[in-house]
């Protein structure tokens, strides 16, 4: 295994480059994922049925909590890398732990709001509104739940084994991902609540 | 250390994030719809593209021109599948 | 849930096949025991993660699809060939013509391109292995797994039944209520994730891992339509899998997507699905083109014409098919705005279209043709495959659609593309790479019977159709009365099915005849290639290339043969592989569970499959296993076997 000294750990070797860029192609593919998704929600949207609309049911409160917690989480993330291109292994994962718990805190709140949909009778069976928007908002919290699963797997192994080549590349990886979710969330906040409550 | 930490670039782009959020709450006031819509949009872009570049180091990487027609592509598959949607459903439905 | 709602019951057929599942299992797990292959078996393949064994499975799974789906297609002509015929009744038939689709597009096409895929795209561009080999023994056990959920369906719970479009309201929970379109949601959801993953897999490996001065515009015309392919691939099945989830979302769980009530919008799922769809004919046909253009110049023994004009042509096709579903639905109550528009972009694609056609013509002019078998199905290609694309056109037309629309018309024109544009293309390739793999040419000569067989029966079964469809016979009836005329007809198309199954038959005698009986081929180089996989011993050895080449130019094996020069005298070094991994089988059999126990909503058991999915996945992220060396001892060694030396 060849390993590039002039590269950051997480590109050190081909292998790694590789990784990267497959993980960059990924991406692609989940920019279409998501986009049917809000296509199926953009044509669904006014199809509320006899259950409640999107102006009825959101609140801007805890949406622009969980606008701010995974925007911040995203910076934190962004700074774990940063700390691990600096080799600092222990503000990497401390970076990192944030960053999951703020995953976890954005979790909560999403349940908290679904919870709170269904009691205000917009269960994901009573219209197509209410299944294209709690699907959409369903599949990105599926992601963050899976990253969150995902992440604690790295820093496991980033405790166990420290930075090299591998744990390197996993974290940058992860950061992407995790980066990447907060660009779709940042869709979902304009172009489903704001718009909603426009 | 703490400027070791926490490097400019990152903090104006965490700042900057948020203050497009901000910004982008302004469409709660009474503006005409297109207006508000044309917000959203500019506001949404800058703040994937202060990810893309500032956080996700887009341009670091060697492959980056694969990398940008790889996003390209899938923002033109996005916009294709969304409002050739919309065109076929709403805007073109025979009525 | 009683035992006679999961197996299905009282169709003798269905019998027959329950008998002959459990004696052909029965029989091969008694002749692995027997011959003592339980190892060799785990050892060589099912933990394998070399890109040419995965391509031979593959291909294998491919061929056994395509009795499957065959045995479908005859079923379904036996039925329709006399009017009120009373062979299987209309259940039956629902469900053959959907799993007949579905297969041979989704688990026989896709497969057997993927195979010849895995098998010579590392070897055409210079590399050891795929980029992801892991990775990629995973794509095949995700695609194996959807494949085999879904083939048991006709006995355990019955096919799916609403056409492989399964089009909202009919798949919908109202009024398919039994477990057939759980089967197609899932089945496909999961052979569609491995799927995408071969997609990107290959788009590294190509991007990424090319020998040392194959510039893209060198590489041969087989990888870039792989390329190319790829990127489809990775754009087009993501919304396949959005369209799957809400279908079991409104099968399984109440939503409304697609439903009749409640805002629910049934015209959606059509939509969704023709997103994928349609760029996935182009998934299918493209890399058939490569084929073809590997074939045709190797024969013609001239350089492909137009390079650079294909790989243009093949990239406005990828944009392109993008832009065209609505084709498929112009009945469905859009406006005129909405049909001119894809009218349009649909008309368009023929012409990138027209541009390739052409350029083979001109490959062929002044070429020194060789009529070997490959190039038998290339050649017959070329006007069959301009047929579909001209009643294409015909059916573009979103004015004239009207009369066309779900009749046998529609039907004889997919056939007419997709049997010459993939089903040809594969034939061809196994043919023309056959002897890469095992080291000895399919026999020319009962080759080439089995080729004539198929040509012409393949007309003599799908010609009439066209005639049937303008006569207004629609697609799917299960059967008609005499008064409609359709009967001499559709007599025709069952002798011609006939003469198809002889013609396969014969195809796969070939192969048995030629594995014990056709001369070994020692040089590596049997036809006189011209890219770089013909620079090989074959059989391949594990790590492919000894040392791997540089490359100055497009067909540098042919011009190097031409100078008299090897590419291969360079000094030999220690090479890198990966370990074996009997993780992706693992994945494999936990997501088969997942699949299963979901379709009849079986929660409990589906959590434990969900957490053993969950859990080998972490496995696979804790391991930390580098692969090995191979020794430079060890790799001189076998070369020098390989080329026939004595050691």
């Amino acid at each position: 295994m060849k390993i590039d000294a002039t590269q950051p750990l997480e590109y050190g070797t081909e292998e790694n480059r590789n990784k990267i860029f497959g993980f960059w192609l990924f991406m692609g593919a989940e920019i279409a994922l998501f986009a049917t998704l809000f296509t199926v929600y953009f044509v669904l949207v006014d199809r509320f049925a006899s259950g409640p609309s999107g102006a009825d049911l959101f609140v801007i409160g805890p949406v622009l909590a969980e606008t701010f917690i995974l925007l911040t989480s995203s910076f934190t993330i962004g700074l774990a890398v940063h700390s691990m291109r600096l080799g600092l292994k222990k503000q990497m994962m401390i970076f990192m732990v944030i960053t999951l718990v703020l995953g976890a805190a954005f979790l909560g709140i999403e349940i908290y709001e679904f919870f709170h949909y269904v009691h205000e009778g917009a269960a994901i069976t009573t219209s197509a509104f209410t299944s294209s928007l709690l699907t959409l908002l369903g599949t990105h919290g599926a992601h963050v739940t899976f990253g969150l699963l995902w992440g604690t797997a790295i820093l496991l192994q980033v405790r166990k084994y420290g930075l090299d080549h591998k744990t390197a590349n996993k974290s940058f990886i992860f950061s992407l991902y995790w980066h990447f979710l907060d660009v779709v969330w940042i869709f979902i906040f304009s172009f489903v609540y704001l718009k909603g409550l426009m | 250390m703490l400027k070791q930490l926490f490097p400019v670039k990152h903090v104006v782009g965490y700042v900057a994030s948020l203050v497009l959020t901000l910004i982008a709450l302004v469409v709660l006031m009474d503006l005409p719809a297109a207006v508000e819509i044309g917000i959203l949009a500019v506001t949404a872009i800058l703040q994937a593209s202060l990810q893309l570049v500032m956080f996700m180091h887009i341009g670091e990487s060697s492959e980056k021109k694969s990398l940008y027609i790889n996003i390209a592509f899938a923002i033109f598959m996005a916009l294709v599948t969304i409002f050739g949607t919309l065109f076929i459903f709403v805007w073109g439905w025979y009525a | 849930m009683k035992w006679d709602e999961f197996f299905v019951t009282g169709d003798p057929l269905i019998y027959g096949a329950m008998v002959s599942i459990v004696l052909v299992s029965l029989a091969i797990l008694v002749g692995l025991t027997y011959f003592k292959k339980w190892g060799y078996l785990w050892r060589e393949w099912l933990t394998t993660v070399d890109h040419k064994k995965i391509g031979v499975m593959y291909i294998l799974a491919a061929l056994i699809m395509l009795f499957r789906g065959g045995v479908d297609a005859v079923m379904m002509r036996a039925q329709t060939s006399m009017p009120d015929m009373k062979f299987l009744d209309g259940q039956h038939y629902n469900e053959i013509f959907t799993t007949h689709g579905v297969i041979m597009i989704l688990f026989m096409a896709m497969p057997f391109i993927f195979g010849l895929m895995n098998v010579i795209i590392p070897l055409q561009i210079g590399a050891r292995d795929v980029a992801f080999p892991r990775l990629n023994a995973i794509s095949f056990w995700l695609f194996f797994a959807g494949a085999m959920l879904f083939n048991i369906s006709f006995v355990i719970g019955g096919s799916p039944d609403a056409g492989w479009s399964a089009y909202f309201p009919l798949a919908g929970i109202e009024f398919s209520p039994h477990v057939g379109n759980n089967y197609y949601s899932l089945a496909l959801q999961i052979s569609g994730i491995g799927t995408l993953m071969t997609g990107l897999n290959f788009i590294v490996t190509i991007m990424k891992m090319r020998a040392p001065g194959m510039t893209l515009m060198k590489m041969p015309m087989f990888t870039w339509s792989v390329l190319i392919t790829s990127v489809i691939i990775i754009f087009a099945f993501p919304v396949l899998t959005v369209a799957l989830l809400l279908m079991m979302f409104d099968r399984q769980f109440g939503t409304q997507f697609f439903t009749m009530q409640n805002g629910g919008m049934d015209m959606l799922w059509a939509n969704l699905f023709w997103v994928w769809g349609h760029p996935e004919v182009y998934i299918v046909v493209l890399p058939a083109f490569g084929i073809f253009s590997e074939i045709i110049s190797t024969f013609a023994k001239k350089n492909l014409y137009g390079y650079k004009s294909m790989v243009i042509s093949m990239l406005v096709i990828s944009g392109l098919s993008f832009l065209v579903w609505a084709h498929h639905f112009y009945t469905m109550g859009q406006g005129a705005m909405v049909n001119g528009f894809f009218s349009i972009t649909t008309m368009a694609i023929a012409v990138p279209t027209g541009v390739k056609i052409f350029n083979w013509l001109f490959t062929l002019h002044k070429g020194r043709i060789e009529f070997t078998t490959p190039m038998l199905y290339s050649l017959a290609f070329i006007p069959i495959f301009t047929i579909g694309g001209v009643t294409g056109v015909m059916l573009a037309m979103a004015s004239a659609d009207y009369q066309y629309h779900n009749t046998m018309f529609l039907v004889a024109h997919f056939h007419y593309v997709l049997i010459p544009g993939t089903v040809f293309a594969v034939i061809a390739g196994f043919h023309y790479w056959f002897p890469k793999v095992f080291g000895f040419r399919l026999n020319e000569r009962r080759g080439k019977t089995a080729f004539w067989f198929i040509i012409i029966s393949f007309n003599v079964t799908f010609f009439p159709l066209f005639f049937l469809g303008l006569q207004g016979m629609t697609r799917r009836m299960y059967t008609y009365s005499e008064e409609t005329g359709f009967g001499p007809l559709n007599m025709l198309s069952m002798v011609g099915a006939i003469g198809l199954t002889i013609g396969f038959i014969l195809l796969v005698y070939n192969i048995y005849w030629s594995t014990r009986y056709e001369p070994r081929d020692t040089t590596g180089d049997p036809w006189d290639g011209r890219s770089l996989e013909w620079s090989m011993p074959s059989p391949v050895p594990v790590y492919n290339f000894a040392v791997v080449p540089e490359i100055t130019k497009r067909d540098e094996f042919w011009f190097a043969k031409q100078e008299g020069k090897s590419l291969s005298d360079k000094k030999i070094e220690k090479i890198h592989m990966p370990s074996n991994s009997g993780k992706p089988f693992i994945l494999g059999i936990a997501f088969f569970f997942l699949g299963f126990f979901v379709v009849f909503s079986w929660w409990t058991p589906a959590i434990v499959a969900g957490i053993a999915v969950l859990l080998t996945m972490a496995a696979m992220s804790f391991d930390r296993d580098d692969g090995y060396y191979i020794p430079v001892e060890e790799v001189v060694q076998s070369e020098k076997r390989l080329r026939g030396e004595r050691v």
